[in-house]
């Protein structure tokens, strides 16, 4: 088991050091220069000595390799550096963000999982019952209806038509208990709309499966009561894949809820890594891919431990 | 999962989930449930910003949002009134003392926000921070050409200039030209401390800038509110929506889209002026547009309208001449109606340059913002009716900048306003002895024009200055360095609640930060 984690983590830090290099190296190499940007704001035409001293200040004018160097031996000691915009520490803002995108990842997941999993079983149990179809249906039109859809209509009934909530922004929990909880609400909810149905999905299948199985018969046989056969032998053996793909999903929404935090005005990470990639924020571009990278790279590990912890032969093969 | 849960879910059925729905929908649609949200608050003005102001560095030029929010912790000498006229700020009256001589006269009750008062040697510091070589000042090249600086007394500045300039008192009134401590800039280069009405009490980085009256503000009973909170909504539907449903008070770059709802709202008022313009630039040093004709030819092959209704939803006004506003001293009908919509002409004009068929062009605009898109899109559509095929580039906002830095184009969409109403504020556009960039033509030499606008700089005479302006726009018809297209309706909208507030007009509406301190709630 120890030598399978030790693999595990080995692979996934040289996976974090070739995504490192990668992002430094393409953020560089694609056309726009950050220093002339900051200086053209409103359309404006900065003049060559102005956006030449930028650069200078910015460190810009150095050799490529220099500035990666310099860039890897800053990430080692634990250093993202500042923004090129306002020379705020890049690893502070990204400490601020992260934890809100995670609330928002977490709080989706947890309405995506409370919904998707007992409907899901609920489906299977049903199978081709009314309620097994309207929920497949339901499941369908979720899965199609893109976030920023869900996102806008939400908008549009509870904060302009009937008024209950803002239309979208934030404050700190510790500013405003209710009101940051009243911000997450809508936000964590369009997500969950899309994710509910992808578990939805996956549990219903998987307990159909399940309920094939011939130990699920010789269960039944041996007399043990419905909902101890469901819980014991169905529900458990099916929840595997299921957690795979909440894991999955989960690492994809790091960089994937910039939709609605876009649409709902949500201070989190992934809409940072949008401004970042336009203002070709280097500084800040680099260190929110890299903490994305090492965080999707450690909930796959995370999602393989678990796997094997459930199924032990994954670990002896 | 517990056997109760199990048996749960094995009873389930379609009455059940019927009954909890409904359950759940009742509950939701008790008044109140969540709470409303928040409308007007006494004391507190809530502005939507349309992005997240990238700094507050007070003479940088980082866009609207980032001048609205600076110009409340910095004022320079002079500002700008509802009017659009220079007025009296940290410097209570101004003289020309000569064309290239001016004395300002300091308030006595200006003070900075960290107590100390605001005197002559600040200005000094101040400007000569901006002039240094170093310096990202987006006036940096006005402020170099000041000659001296004199402080006779505590509240008296002189200024001379290397030459004549007769848009220095604009300069002065510039947002970009905050005054700031030069005790504090002194002691810390990065340290700008300012006397602007507001001081920021907290900062929310990416979402939120909180600020609070600042209590020493030279002008007395202003700001009129003593709490101002600026939240960022980058999506324009939801700045509007968060305008609707009453959680912001005010917000700035009011979508085109939005303009006839908001109109007919009775809860909101909206103020929109033609304040930029969008235009084509060439690269007129190489390809199909060195040559003037095919310049000229897209002027005529454009159909404005197209472009107002598709990317502009009918907000805007044609713009077939040069970009000065009507009310300007030096607007002229007879260089205003060169560009209209005749095709016939426009290929008259390419069949002269050579091309009876057409020929084939790239085109460089940007997918980020749609005005820039939708705009590329008429006029590649209008170009392809007189058989000019053109390729639309549409990277985002940065690659377009660079490319348009490069000059690697062949023609370009772009939109802009000068940095005031004077119209110097052209050389932006026309002036090819400026260094390449991506607001002009590439490659435009039109020595005649710089010539015009470095005199007309330099003469206090209004007549003769008319009659170099009026030179000036004919060789701006004629040798087409870039072509207008139309004026862009630029738009606040805010509770009915509020006053106050102005969109000052023309060039100027991005500065109507200036303003802010007049309103009031209630």
């Amino acid at each position: 088991m120890w030598r399978y984690i030790v693999r595990r983590v080995l692979i996934a830090l040289a996976l974090v050091f070739v995504v490192t290099t990668i992002i430094f190296l393409v953020i560089h190499i694609i056309p726009g220069d950050p220093a002339m940007l900051l200086l053209s704001g409103g359309g404006v035409d900065p003049s060559p000595e102005a956006v030449a001293a930028l650069r200078k200040r910015l460190g810009l004018d150095l050799p490529l390799w220099t500035q990666y160097v310099d860039y890897v031996a800053s990430v080692l000691q634990g250093d993202f550096g500042t923004s090129f915009q306002d020379d705020y520490p890049v690893g502070e803002e990204i400490a601020k963000r992260l934890p809100r995108t995670l609330e928002l990842i977490v709080a989706a997941t947890l309405i995506s999982i409370i919904t998707g999993v007992p409907l899901g079983i609920l489906a299977a149990l049903r199978h081709g019952k009314v309620v097994d179809r309207t929920l497949a249906l339901g499941a369908g039109l979720m899965l199609s209806v893109p976030v920023f859809v869900t996102g806008t209509l939400m908008v549009l009934l509870f904060a302009q038509t009937l008024r209950w909530v803002p239309a979208g922004g934030f404050v700190t929990f510790s500013r405003d208990p209710l009101q940051h909880l009243v911000f997450l609400a809508m936000p964590a909810a369009t997500i969950a709309i899309g994710f509910s149905a992808a578990i939805f999905r996956m549990t219903r299948t998987t307990v159909l499966e399940t309920l094939q199985r011939d130990w699920v018969r010789t269960a039944r046989a041996k007399g043990l009561p419905g909902n101890v056969v469901i819980r014991r032998h169905v529900v458990r053996n099916a929840l595997a894949p299921v957690a795979t793909v909440i894991g999955l999903h989960m690492g994809t929404l790091l960089g994937g809820t910039v939709l609605v935090e876009y649409v709902f005005n949500w201070p989190g990470l992934s809409g940072f890594l949008v401004v970042a990639v336009e203002n070709r924020d280097y500084p800040e571009v680099q260190g929110i891919v890299l903490v994305i990278s090492f965080l999707f790279i450690m909930l796959n590990l995370l999602v393989d431990l678990l796997y094997s912890v459930l199924d032990p032969r994954i670990r002896l093969e | 999962m517990s056997e109760k849960f199990t048996s749960l879910l094995e009873n389930i059925d379609r009455r059940r989930v019927l009954k909890g729905g409904l359950a759940a929908g009742a509950t939701a649609l008790m008044p109140g449930f969540i709470g409303r949200a928040k409308a007007k608050t006494p004391g507190l003005v809530v502005f939507g910003l349309s992005s997240y102001p990238p700094g507050f560095k007070p003479w940088e030029n980082k866009g609207t949002a980032s001048t609205t929010v600076k110009v409340q912790r910095y004022r320079g000498l002079l500002g700008y009134g509802a009017d659009g006229q220079p007025r009296s700020e940290l410097a209570e009256s101004w003289k020309v003392l000569a064309g290239d001589k001016f004395q300002f006269n300091l308030r006595k009750n200006a003070y900075f926000h960290n107590g100390e008062k605001v005197t002559s040697a600040d200005v000094k510091a101040t400007y000569e921070a901006m002039a240094a070589k170093d310096s990202t000042a987006r006036l940096r090249s006005r402020m170099a050409s000041i000659k001296m600086i004199e402080t006779p007394d505590e509240h008296t500045v002189i200024i001379t200039l290397n030459d004549p300039d007769v848009t220095f008192i604009d300069i002065a009134a510039s947002p970009h030209c905050g005054i700031v401590s030069g005790k504090a800039l002194a002691a810390d280069p990065n340290d700008f401390v300012g006397a602007g009405p507001y001081v920021i009490s907290n900062i929310e980085r990416g979402s939120r800038i909180e600020m609070e009256a600042f209590d020493k503000y030279y002008k007395p009973g202003y700001p009129k509110t003593k709490k101002l909170r600026f939240d960022a909504f980058k999506d324009e539907n939801l700045r509007v929506a968060a305008l609707e449903a009453g959680d912001v008070d005010i917000i700035e770059y009011l979508p085109w889209q939005a303009m006839d709802s908001v109109g007919k709202n009775d809860r909101l008022k909206m103020d929109v002026v033609n304040g930029p313009f969008m235009y084509v630039t060439f690269n007129c040093g190489k390809g199909p547009f060195a040559d003037v004709r095919l310049r000229q030819a897209v002027g005529y092959a454009i159909k404005r309208s197209d472009v107002i209704a598709a990317a502009f939803f009918g907000r805007g006004n044609e713009l077939g001449g040069v970009p000065l506003q009507k009310s300007s001293l030096f607007y002229d009908e007879k260089y205003q109606d060169r560009w209209t919509y005749d095709p016939a002409k426009a290929k008259a004009l390419m069949a002269e340059a050579g091309h009876p068929n057409g020929f084939s062009a790239t085109l460089l605009s940007t997918a980020q913002y749609g005005m820039h898109k939708n705009t590329a899109e008429v006029v590649q559509q209008n170009l392809a009716a007189i058989g000019i095929n053109v390729q639309l580039n549409l990277p985002d906002w940065a690659k377009r900048v660079a490319l348009g830095n490069q000059g690697q184009y062949d023609f370009s969409i772009m939109g802009s306003a000068g940095d005031f109403n004077d119209p110097d504020a052209l050389t932006k556009f026309y002036d090819g002895s400026l260094s390449t960039s991506y607001a002009r033509s590439v490659g435009f030499e039109g020595k005649r024009i710089s010539e015009l606008f470095a005199t007309a700089r330099q003469e206090a005479d209004m007549a003769k200055r008319k009659a170099m302006y009026a030179e000036l726009q004919q060789l701006a018809l004629d040798e087409a360095p870039i072509i207008p297209i139309n004026w862009r309706a630029q738009g606040y909208a805010y509770q009915s609640y509020l006053s106050g507030f102005t969109n000052i007009p023309g060039f100027l509406t991005f500065f109507s930060g200036m303003v802010i301190e007049n309103i009031e709630i209630g």
